[in-house]
């Protein structure tokens, strides 16, 4: 199955196989079987759904190296994003990263704020963060739809 | 402004030709197997065109191009008493000269045949639309028989051909090329803007797939092109401009100083003394020359030189006089001059070679960055006995044997990133450099990192073979990036083995960029002195990719070697032989006969205005004033007709392309369905060539169009375009050469201001400007056609009725007066 608003077929066709994205990825050497070839391949040759259901999907950090050094001019990066979109929209999302942004969700946030950092910023002589308008950033997210993905 | 008088419509339905004769037309559908009656009715088209007038006869028949199709027509013209034919089937730059010729054989003029496009420009662009295809051929076929109701008989001219040849380039293929045609017992001058020819094959250590010694097999030929007596060579030099037309080339050529006599020994002791280093270009920078140099031991023409940008005399002002003290001979000669030469020649081969990919762009690789990644050229200097470490295998950076070699294949080539084309040689050329190290460095473990091996030719596969049985190891993936250890130099080679697809870290010792090969960064200069096309890549095109392979475009004109495309040394060699075979059959002939398409002056209507000659690129029309008379040299008009758009009193006639046969044409176009047509005026060499590689290359197009050939763009009278909107016709496309690539020098420079002028014309008439299109398409540019044809669909869809009427209205008045 293919999803013509997701990336344009007869541009992974132009794909060759060089592997230069693979070889360029941070993440592939962090994470085994992360191989953003291989997932061009797998989209093009067994199509979307083998893809979107494979958690290591999210492994790619969007750093942008492989299109960089992509040969054909791929947009590799955009094309993973457009993965884990897809992805989300079916409910792939892992649970990590369902955790993570539940925390933006909810705090505003990445990151909880220790006390630790805050005696930091003030050993630094910065500023206390600032109090986030948490039900804003809720109505926000709200709206983007990306609280209902995270159901 | 006192317009010329036109032929009248109801003229233009004439039913005897001029020595009222009547006429008796017979009208050829050719099937073409299914390339033609696959996508269109051609039986249909037959039977439409039998019901036109002075059409005696029509027939439809499988290939009219056959032998027996030829007898059919000459039969014809012999039995039935035919004076007039129309082919239906392909483009006339395939077998016009073929109809032609039956025609000629039948007794028949060959100025009296005429063609329908109904193959590149019909079934191969509509190949789903058989309704609207069998539409516009029957269209076709009724312009083709309108244009040729007006056809003349016409007398060829012959013109003599000097018999002498002029070949650019003295690599492989310019040597080649230039000691055929000397032993053919042709003059041939032979210029090298290097110091001495060999190029890049005298760089190369050895060839594939033989392992021949390159420059021990090129160097013979490098002297013999010295010491041959029918061979002018003159190096330093560059072609400076070139004038006239096939058989008759004036090229003058610009050669810089030496500054060392020919009485030079090559013994250099001038060089000894010389305190001015640089680095070394013959070795790619690895080793250093001093101002006063050889460019590499074997040398041809066997004279030292001196790099006056390097030296210390400047300005003929002697500073230093090391080199001559040391010179027995006396052969320095510090006021040697820049000198022009002016050749006359019959023909010309373009052996201009190619360049090298420079991968620094490719920063992740590191080439420039860490001295152990290197190109393989750089590679073939390294490894050559006569190379800066006398072939002796160590790298850059501290002289070390290296252990662990890695070749990167693809650099520079099938990325859009660089070069889209594949560069033919590096597969064969990294095997060939894998199994030398192998041969004298045994222990060297050689990795060989690919996308794919392509071993195409004769003995290549077996060459792979044997490289993988000496165990050079071949992994599919290209590594994404190399890191140095900047302690020891060596290289991390990161990448994914995709075979297995498992990520790979390898240290290598050294890293070889196979990179590929790119047009000469000058080729843009040759292409404008000699009006070639080139594709898209850059490379000079040929006149037909199959047929014609070392004929330019233009005549008398030829290719070899990488200039063409990136070929190996083989290919090059067959290449200059061949390109030398064709010009000598041009040459033995010793004429060359002119397509009876030049312009005629008629005197009576002639004022001697001047205003042809001023735009005539060839400056082939003299004016008399006294007379007050203009008159066409008929040896150097070439017929692009672009003079007769200008001259105001309709003097000039345009043999073969006459104002009666195009407005013919355009009556017929216009006589149904006007509204919704376009017409398209297509020049021979390029767009029209443009518009047969779309068709060719199967690309659709929506079937609206109508294509008028006139030699040059220069030939389209705005006169024509208002006649076309006079008779409703929605849009009017004029098509040509790219500016700088006229095949008529720069008549297309014309095209341009008249369709400005007409443009403001129309905007005066209230018209949509949009309707009249202006597009340079080369005629490697089948997509471009395409896409301008369907651009101008989408424009005619938003054209009127209304708009229609009042481009009738402001143009008719002139189309009915006329």
């Amino acid at each position: 199955m293919k999803s013509p608003e997701i990336f344009d077929e007869a541009l992974l066709y132009e794909c060759y196989e060089c592997a230069r994205c693979t070889g360029s990825c941070p993440a592939a050497f962090a994470v085994e079987g992360f191989n953003p070839r291989n997932f061009l391949l797998t989209c093009l040759r067994l199509g979307l759904d083998a893809v979107v259901s494979d958690e290591k999907l999210w492994c790619c950090t969007t750093c942008h190296v492989c299109e960089d050094r992509c040969p054909q001019m791929l947009n590799v990066t955009d094309l993973l994003m457009a993965l884990m979109n897809e992805a989300a929209k079916r409910g792939h999302i892992p649970d990590k990263v369902k955790a993570g942004t539940g925390m933006i969700l909810h705090t505003g946030r990445v990151l909880l704020i220790s006390k630790r950092v805050s005696e930091m910023r003030e050993k630094f002589g910065l500023d206390p963060l600032p109090e986030i308008p948490v039900e804003e950033v809720e109505g926000i997210l709200e709206k983007t739809g990306l609280a209902g993905l995270l159901g | 402004m006192a317009k010329r008088p036109k032929a009248g419509s109801h003229s233009r339905n004439r039913r005897k030709d001029a020595s009222g004769e009547p006429l008796r037309i017979g009208v050829y559908v050719c099937h073409c197997g299914l390339n033609i009656d696959g996508s269109l009715d051609c039986e249909e088209v037959a039977r439409f065109a039998s019901t036109l007038n002075d059409v005696v006869l029509a027939k439809d028949s499988l290939y009219t191009c056959s032998n027996s199709g030829q007898e059919m027509i000459k039969a014809d013209i012999r039995e039935k008493g035919l004076n007039r034919v129309v082919v239906a089937s392909c483009t006339p730059r395939l077998h016009e000269p073929t109809f032609r010729a039956a025609c000629g054989e039948a007794g028949l003029n060959p100025y009296l045949f005429e063609m329908a496009n109904i193959r590149e420009h019909c079934s191969w662009v509509h190949l789903h639309d058989r309704k609207g295809a069998t539409d516009k051929a029957k269209d076709l076929v009724k312009m083709a028989v309108a244009r040729a109701r007006f056809l003349e008989p016409q007398v060829e001219t012959h013109v003599p051909i000097t018999r002498k040849a002029l070949v650019v380039g003295g690599g492989v293929a310019g040597i080649q090329a230039s000691l055929d045609l000397a032993e053919s017992g042709y003059q041939v001058y032979l210029v090298e803007k290097e110091a001495s020819i060999g190029g890049r094959m005298a760089q190369i250590d050895k060839t594939f797939p033989t392992m021949d010694c390159s420059i021990c097999i090129l160097a013979p030929k490098m002297s013999e092109v010295g010491r041959h007596p029918n061979i002018e060579l003159m190096t330093l030099s560059e072609v400076e401009s070139v004038d006239g037309y096939i058989g008759n080339f004036r090229v003058r050529v610009r050669r810089r100083p030496r500054y060392v006599s020919k009485e030079c020994t090559y013994c250099g002791d001038c060089a000894k003394g010389c305190p001015q280093h640089a680095p070394n270009e013959f070795d790619c920078g690895l080793s250093t020359r001093k101002a006063i140099y050889s460019p590499f031991a074997q040398a041809v023409p066997a004279t030292y030189l001196i790099d006056m940008s390097l030296c210390l005399n400047k300005h003929g002002i002697v500073a230093c006089d090391r080199c001559s003290q040391a010179c027995q001979h006396k052969c320095i000669d510090f006021s040697q001059q820049e000198e022009f030469l002016d050749l006359e020649v019959g023909t010309i081969i373009v052996c201009t070679g190619s360049d090298v990919y420079d991968p620094s762009s490719l920063t992740e690789l590191g080439y420039q960055r860490f001295p152990n990644v290197i190109t393989s050229l750089e590679f073939e200097r390294l490894i050559n006995a006569g190379g800066p470490t006398a072939g002796h295998l160590i790298r850059p950076s501290d002289k070390k044997v290296p252990k662990t070699v890695a070749f990167l294949q693809c650099i520079g080539s099938r990325s859009k990133r660089s070069n889209p084309y594949c560069s033919n040689i590096c597969c064969m050329n990294t095997i060939k450099d894998a199994l030398l190290i192998r041969e004298h460095w045994p222990d060297t473990k050689i990795y060989v990192f690919y996308i794919d091996i392509r071993a195409f030719g004769k003995g290549f596969e077996d060459l792979l073979q044997r490289a993988r049985r000496e165990g050079v190891i071949f992994i599919r993936g290209i590594p994404g990036e190399i890191l140095q250890d900047d302690r020891t130099g060596n290289l991390k080679l990161i990448g994914e083995n995709t075979l297995l697809s498992k990520l790979y870290q390898y240290d290598m010792d050294m890293a070889i960029l196979s990179v590929g090969i790119e047009p000469r960064k000058d080729s843009a200069v040759v292409k404008r002195l000699l009006s070639l096309p080139s594709v898209a890549d850059g490379f000079f095109m040929e006149a037909h990719p199959k047929l014609r392979p070392v004929d330019t475009p233009t005549g008398g004109i030829f290719l070899a070697g990488c200039a063409e495309g990136p070929k190996d040394i083989k290919d090059s060699v067959t290449q200059a032989s061949a390109a030398a075979s064709r010009a000598n059959i041009l040459m033995s002939k010793g004429k060359v006969t002119v397509e009876a398409i030049t312009a005629r002056i008629n005197p009576d209507l002639c004022t001697g205005c001047g205003a042809c000659s001023r735009v005539c690129p060839y400056g082939a029309i003299l004016v008399d004033p006294e007379a007050k008379l203009a008159q066409v040299v008929e040896a150097a008009c070439a017929g692009c007709g672009t003079c007769a758009p200008e001259c105001k009193f309709g003097a000039i006639r345009m043999r073969h392309f006459s104002d009666e046969q195009i407005l013919a044409q355009i009556d017929a176009l216009a006589e149904t369905g006007a509204k919704g047509k376009i017409l398209a005026f297509c020049c021979n060499w390029c767009s029209y060539a443009g518009a047969d590689f779309t068709g060719v290359s199967r690309m659709q197009y929506p079937t609206e169009v109508r294509i008028v050939r006139t030699m040059c763009s220069g030939r389209v009278d705005p006169a024509f375009v208002e006649y076309a909107f006079s008779k409703g016709i929605a849009a009017v496309l004029v098509s040509g050469c790219h500016p700088g690539d006229c095949h008529y020098i720069n008549a297309n420079l014309q095209t341009e201001k008249r369709i400005q002028r007409l443009w403001k014309k129309m905007a005066r008439h209230g018209l949509d400007k949009e309707r009249l299109q202006l597009a340079w398409i080369s005629a490697a540019e089948g997509l471009k056609f395409s896409q301008e044809i369907q651009a101008m669909k989408e424009i005619v869809s938003g054209v009127t009725d209304e708009e229609i009427e009042k481009g009738i209205r402001a143009f008719s008045e002139k189309g009915q007066a006329a």
